[in-house]
């Protein structure tokens, strides 16, 4: 893939003034202020006026039920903290309540942070901008009917599946220090999008993101989950970054990328427990940048609200090639950046408990799943596990009923009629929730994708870096929850 | 952390986020994670159609139509290159002190204007943002209000009704850091006095009455070290102006009342001249050290046009007006204090790593000794011939020595080395430079001339005769290695030749 000399190029920012005034009550990390304090300092900064800056509209119902079930985003909408009591049964199901509260404006923050990165993603569709940002997005726990982890709306999956509408593959890189499990889990069975999750791993919210878990049906390969430890800095994680992307970027060939920025992977995160600094963080954005791509800017995690204004404000800078001082300029919230009033942060002495083997073999193993893609873009390749076949009758009822099967059936074909052409012959018999569980044999690679993994597996039980699981792990989990 | 309780609790499938656990076992902890017992057991992510996004097809290209789609979004600021930097913050910064803009507001008139400076500039104050709605009464009752209900913004609103909640976040966002800069008031004056733990708002609302100044007056006089003539010496008060009068000075409000009354001002508190150092009387309510309070401030916050309706939006009082106009004045220095280390720091980067020691002539200056090498002596003197009795370029020249050391060089070893002659010798050469290059110099020159005057005058010119002979510097050299034995370490002290 072509690497692109560091350039000027048009930025466009979403922003809106209302979203720092929602509070997601007393003693929640969560501080939606943080965006309002980013967007003072780049003002401050002079960064503002480079970019074209744009207030989104409130995300309707109809396209955040792009992704989310209906119910979920009209009992979001119906939701308020004087009424909670009457929804306690909803509030269990889609798991608001507790760690994602009910809080005042809760719908409108939703709209405002999915509005925005829809916006953007449009933005890019129509070449009128190379770099969208939106710091008030990049919440990608949400799932599809269901809250998590301080998410209620998933606006990245709504931002790709704009961007999916001109673009045949789509990139998602997540440097957020948890998994970005809502927007793996949305699109864990489609090839169009691959989403590569840098994260901390083991006995660590939310759980998932094991470096087995690489996805399924068509999908798979298609997840590239990296499990790494407490400690990373800087050095350690460009270690991993730099080949992951550029192999990611040689063998998928995205048309566009998205990026979440969640800044809880700094040092002295509230939540997190990486030890990157602030340009570390920015690295991976300038890293991204020169691949020339549409790129998407989403905030995140990050919950030392001083460091994540100081992390945004500069990967904002340098989005836009342009070089910031260190001394902070004066700004409404000065005070909060005291004592040392400096742009850049200075990483802790812990201890970075990913040496540089454990790295080494993570990578080895991410590489050999990115072997399995197909070379040539376009090209559908799909191993299917044959023993995940028998509880697809206890499916096969619901999939029948389901009002958006034309639909679904209508982009099977139609992705078949454009470049993937192996997906032609699955064509109409297949639906697309359940594409993995029909047995389907792929052509070309599926002995030696065998092979490597029977080794993968003997070394395995040597050392301690996580398996390619056997394909059964998906299945199960489906039946658990189904 | 409120939510570190909740990690055991499942809902969903799902578990709740809690922090970071610190004592995360060993790498191979995840190969344990099949035991669903662990907190943050490993979680599966879901196949199905309750879980996946359902992809949009791809358009293709030829139905493309990128025009007719919506922004989304409302464009509010784009830049230009037709306006350079410098004016840009010109005009941003006369929106912001004149107008009371921020930032965004006046780059939005900008814009509006489509980026035409001058029509820009000139409609700024046909619409002056409004000014901030909060007054102080409601900014006192916030402040009891969060005092009592900490940051439960619902029960806060309670107190603040017509508040929205965004409103009281946005505000409680603001007001936080302001808190720091009232801090020392809290610190100091909860510590001597529980009762009175002022801010920096409720201090303005007192001090915005009329009458209350002599009890707000007081002063802690320990940190006062300044000019004794501006107390009065009837109120006790830190003035701008005083006046003389029957031989007390006197504040205004004491001199107004001692003219039309013929008597000296009745003070509520103690009376008596209480300037610094006059320890013995303390009120009960001091104000903490290093803040003072200047009577003719007082006096124009109190006189000046009272809100009879303080509701008025609008309508400020003078001492609130007063404390505002500080407060946009610190805040600009405080914009300008950054800014200055933003240049300096953008300048040293320019300089580069090495900074400006690369500039610098030779190696940096040795350790500074007050003991005579040979060399040095040897040096001092040929720098005499050189510098003249320039002692500050001859410390530079030696770098061992400060200029003092030179000067006491100078007496000590003027009769030794015959450096009179040595400066003689160097005023003719300067005499031939100045004739060369007259202008240049002639300053220089006239001062050294008066220097030497009077340097001649203090020692015998005797000797100044017969030792041009001698003062070439090869004849220093040698006359340096017969002294050699006893270069005084410390220089016998002799009357400076002033």
């Amino acid at each position: 893939m072509a690497m692109q000399p560091h350039s000027k190029k048009r930025v466009c920012y979403y922003y809106d003034s209302d979203i720092g005034n929602y509070y997601y009550g007393q003693g929640h990390p969560m501080k939606p202020h943080r965006i309002r304090m980013t967007h003072n300092l780049l003002l401050n900064y002079g960064l503002y006026r480079k970019m074209e800056i744009y207030r989104p509209h409130k995300a309707t119902a109809d396209e955040m039920t792009k992704f989310h079930s209906d119910d979920y985003i009209r009992f979001l909408r119906s939701i308020r903290p004087d009424n909670m009591s009457e929804y306690n049964k909803q509030m269990q199901r889609f798991n608001v309540g507790e760690d994602c509260p009910v809080f005042d404006g809760l719908y409108e923050f939703c709209q405002l942070s999915a509005g925005g990165s829809v916006a953007a993603a449009v933005k890019l569709n129509k070449q009128a901008s190379e770099i969208c940002i939106n710091w008030g997005g990049g919440l990608h726990h949400a799932k599809k009917s269901e809250a998590s982890g301080f998410c209620y709306v998933n606006d990245i999956v709504l931002g790709i599946l704009e961007l999916l509408k001109y673009h045949q593959r789509v990139l998602y890189i997540d440097i957020d220090v948890h998994h970005g499990d809502g927007v793996e889990e949305a699109f864990y069975t489609t090839d169009r999008v691959m989403t590569v999750s840098f994260h901390k791993y083991g006995e660590y919210f939310p759980g998932t993101g094991d470096l087995r878990d690489i996805g399924a049906g068509k999908g798979k390969y298609y997840a590239v989950n990296i499990p790494l430890r407490d400690g990373m800095d800087d050095e350690s994680y460009e270690s991993i970054f730099v080949p992951i992307i550029s192999k990611v970027m040689e063998t998928f060939q995205p048309s566009a990328v998205v990026l979440q920025c969640g800044a809880d992977s700094l040092t002295g995160d509230r939540l997190g427990c990486f030890n990157l600094t602030v340009r570390g963080h920015g690295r991976c954005v300038e890293l991204v940048k020169r691949y020339g791509l549409p790129f998407l800017l989403v905030g995140g995690g990050g919950y030392t609200i001083r460091n994540v204004s100081r992390c945004w404000t500069y990967e904002t800078s340098v989005a836009l090639g342009v070089e910031i001082a260190n001394e902070l300029p004066y700004n409404d919230y000065f005070e909060y950046f005291g004592p040392d009033f400096k742009l850049h942060i200075s990483p802790s002495n812990m201890s970075n408990q990913n040496t540089p083997e454990y790295l080494e073999k993570i990578k080895n193993r991410l590489f050999e799943n990115l072997r399995m893609l197909p070379h040539a873009p376009g090209v559908q390749v799909q191993a299917i596990p044959e023993d995940a076949v028998n509880d697809e009758s206890e499916d096969e009822d619901k999939i029948d009923k389901d009002e958006r099967l034309p639909q679904s059936e209508k982009d099977k074909r139609i992705t078949g009629d454009g470049e993937l052409s192996e997906s032609e012959d699955e064509g109409d018999a297949r639906r697309d929730n359940r594409s993995y569980r029909v047995p389907q044999r792929k052509r070309p690679r599926l002995d030696k994708d065998a092979q490597p993994k029977d080794d993968v597996k003997a070394e395995d039980s040597k050392d301690d870096v996580k398996n390619v699981s056997n394909m059964e792990e998906p299945k199960k989990e489906v039946t658990s929850n189904a | 952390m409120v939510l570190a309780e909740r990690s055991n609790d499942v809902r969903n499938g799902k578990r709740s986020r809690g922090p970071s656990p610190n004592g995360h076992g060993s790498p191979d902890s995840s190969s344990e994670d099949e035991n669903a017992v662990v907190p943050f057991a490993a979680e599966k992510i879901r196949v199905g159609r309750d879980y996946q996004a359902v992809c949009p097809e791809l358009e293709p290209v030829e139905q493309r139509k990128p025009d007719q789609i919506s922004d989304r979004a409302l464009l509010v600021w784009s830049p230009t290159s037709d306006i350079t930097d410098l004016k840009l913050d010109e005009y941003i910064t006369t929106a912001k002190e004149k107008y009371g803009y921020n930032g965004e507001q006046a780059l939005g008139m900008l814009f509006w204007h489509k980026h035409d400076l001058s029509r820009a500039s000139m409609d700024l104050a046909n619409f002056t943002p409004f000014p901030d709605e909060w007054t102080v009464e409601d900014k006192v009752l916030f402040e009891q209000a969060f005092q009592f209900h900490g940051k439960s913004f619902h029960r806060i609103r309670q107190m603040l009704p017509d508040k929205s909640i965004a409103s009281l976040v946005k505000y409680y966002y603001s007001w936080k850091k302001t808190r720091t800069r009232t801090s020392l008031m809290d610190a100091v004056g909860e510590g001597r006095n529980p009762t009175s733990s002022g801010t920096g708002k409720r201090e303005s609302g007192a001090g915005s009455e009329p009458g209350g100044s002599d009890k707000d007056s007081d002063n802690d006089e320990k940190g006062e070290g300044g000019d004794a003539t501006k107390w009065c010496s009837v109120c006790g008060i830190l003035c701008t102006y005083t006046t003389a009068h029957n031989s007390h000075k006197l504040c205004q409000a004491c001199l107004v009342h001692a003219r039309r009354t013929g008597s000296m001002r009745p003070l509520c508190g103690p009376s008596g001249r209480r300037g610094p150092g006059s320890k013995q009387q303390r009120y009960k309510h001091r104000l903490p050290r290093g803040i003072y309070l200047n009577h003719d401030d007082l006096v124009a916050m109190a006189t000046g046009p009272q809100p009879g309706d303080a509701t008025q939006p609008g309508l400020v009082n003078q001492g609130e007006a007063m404390l505002k106009a500080m407060d946009r004045e610190i805040i600009s220095l405080k914009r300008q204090v950054q800014q200055h280390k933003q240049q300096l720091s953008a300048m040293k980067r320019k300089v580069g790593d090495a900074g400006v020691e690369e500039l610098r002539p030779g190696e940096p200056p040795a350790k500074i000794n007050s003991r005579w090498t040979n060399d040095e002596l040897l040096m001092a003197v040929t720098a005499v011939r050189k510098y003249g009795k320039d002692f500050q370029a001859i410390a530079e020249t030696l770098g061992t020595k400060t200029e003092a050391h030179i000067r006491t060089f100078f007496i000590s070893y003027r009769r030794r080395y015959n450096l009179d002659a040595v400066l003689r010798e160097h005023e003719a050469d300067r005499g031939n430079a100045n004739h060369i290059q007259p202008g240049t110099t002639s300053t220089e020159s006239t001062d050294n001339d008066v220097a030497n005057t009077t340097a001649n005058s203090g020692s015998g010119s005797t000797q100044a005769k017969d030792e041009k002979t001698e003062v070439d510097s090869e004849g220093v050299s040698i006359g340096a290695s017969a002294e050699q034995g006893g270069p005084p370490t410390t220089p016998p002290k002799h009357k400076p030749a002033k």
